[in-house]
């Protein structure tokens, strides 16, 4: 999508940057308006003047938090937008006990997120073009690439960091998939639908793609129980702000960052 | 009226890839066809909305001609969705003409696509079908289930192959003998093993 508003609604920073930015009340203020109006009227009919009055603030102050006006508030909603789900999945990731309570959770909070997310399903009825861009062929790509490099350090407690990063990518793959096309036999949104999913097709896969790459079978409990376990207070402070990598896969990011390196150099 | 259909939809294919979708007209694919305007419209009475939407639907349709042509040989479940999947990504890359039209016009070209693609997960869920059987599922997978989830991962690999180097076999037979099979099929496979 080239420019404008299309090319606003791109998410322009990874999520780690824009979560670092401190936000002022009325910067949130500012996004939160914005996506109560992109809910009722989507990105075309929504003006400045409908979110500095949405947001209690003047046209100024808008202007002040951003510079470049609407297309620059759009940008800061998907960006923002991202940082809240990756913050929710965050908790979620830190909290499970074990592989299966990660993938299920993480799956049923992201699906859910997406599903009840007013702006967006506004924006998928009547202006799919603004959403389908970051859903299709390279676009898709990219977004893989970002869930998995955000989700994959929580999974590397129970694999290795290079197979940590598939089973992210694959575990977003399937919830885009029945974002994009629900299903009517199974649900993602429902604990029990999602948790018959992963343990027939997903926990089988993630065994046989250990077993192909090294001849010990994987262990799904956490290993180094103790050191290995992440700091759930961590984490879950970051809950409304910056969501932080487990302490505990610290010592495994220098050798995950390779192939992921090498990844984003590929499809920046 | 068929051909006529036919002789119009690959007269508009010719000029969205010589001028993209928003810039071809229906006086375009006229006079690319050697019809009339009239014809045209006969044929395609929205226009060209209706005709831009046809033609999407008509690429589409013989992309999975192409694809289905080139998993007809194969005799394992297994052999199906590697060749499926290695000959999808590579038509995907190489097909100039979606590649610029994702590039320039996205917007006019996805939510067409997006439709169509759920057909497309029926067809390769459908077409699997029988594959799975010969196969044999494992015990308390349910067929219909296990080929909707099959047909959504090779659709969601094909088009965005992610850490995967879906050029390499030895990659696609890992990716789909381990990753995607090892929960739906019964014991390992009795096939000759991936494509070299």
């Amino acid at each position: 999508m080239a420019g404008g508003v299309a090319g606003s609604m791109l998410p322009s920073v990874e999520p780690e940057a824009t979560l670092s930015r401190p936000s002022s009340p009325n910067r949130v203020r500012i996004i939160d308006a914005t996506l109560a109006c992109l809910a009722l009227h989507g990105t075309s009919k929504t003006t400045v003047d409908d979110i500095a009055r949405r947001a209690g603030v003047s046209r100024a102050t808008v202007y002040r938090v951003f510079p470049g006006g609407r297309d620059e508030v759009l940008g800061a909603v998907v960006d923002t937008e991202m940082a809240r789900l990756f913050s929710a999945l965050g908790v979620r990731l830190g909290e499970a006990g074990d592989l299966t309570e990660a993938l299920v959770g993480g799956i049923v909070e992201a699906s859910t997120r997406v599903r009840g997310h007013a702006a967006l399903a506004y924006l998928v009825e009547h202006e799919p073009e603004m959403v389908l861009g970051h859903l299709a062929f390279d676009e898709s790509d990219r977004l893989l690439a970002t869930a998995s490099r955000f989700t994959a350090p929580f999974l590397a407690r129970w694999m290795s960091p290079m197979e940590a990063g598939r089973v992210a990518e694959w575990a977003t793959r399937i919830v885009l998939s029945y974002a994009i096309a629900p299903s009517s036999e199974m649900d993602l949104t429902q604990p029990a639908q999602t948790a018959h999913l992963v343990e027939t097709f997903v926990l089988p896969g993630i065994r046989a793609l250990h077993a192909a790459d090294s001849p010990t079978a994987i262990d799904i409990t956490p290993f180094e129980q103790g050191c290995d376990q992440p700091d759930r207070h961590a984490v879950r402070g970051a809950a409304g702000g910056r969501p932080t990598t487990p302490p505990a896969a610290h010592h495994r990011l220098s050798e995950y960052s390779n192939p992921v390196e090498q990844y984003k150099g590929a499809t920046t | 009226m068929a051909d006529t259909r036919q002789r119009v939809l690959e007269a508009t294919y010719a000029c969205v890839a010589r001028w993209g979708l928003a810039k071809t007209s229906v006086e375009d694919a006229a006079r690319e066809a050697k019809v009339s305007r009239a014809t045209v419209y006969r044929v395609f009475p929205g226009g060209r909305e209706e005709l831009i939407s046809a033609v999407v639907a008509w690429a589409t349709l013989e992309f999975f001609i192409r694809l289905y042509e080139q998993v007809q040989g194969a005799t394992s479940l297994e052999q199906v969705m590697e060749r499926g999947i290695m000959f999808a990504h590579r038509s995907i890359v190489e097909d100039e003409v979606l590649q610029r039209v994702m590039q320039t016009e996205p917007e006019k070209l996805l939510p067409t696509l997006t439709f169509e693609s759920i057909r497309i997960r029926q067809g390769i869920a459908e077409f699997l079908v029988p594959y799975l059987e010969q196969r044999g599922v494992a015990q308390g997978v349910n067929l219909k289930e296990a080929a909707d989830f099959l047909a959504r991962m090779v659709l969601s690999y094909m088009s965005a192959p992610g850490r995967w180097d879906l050029d390499d076999p030895d990659q696609v037979a890992q990716l789909v003998r381990a990753e995607l099979l090892a929960g739906v099929v019964a014991g390992p496979g009795q096939d000759a093993g991936p494509d070299r």
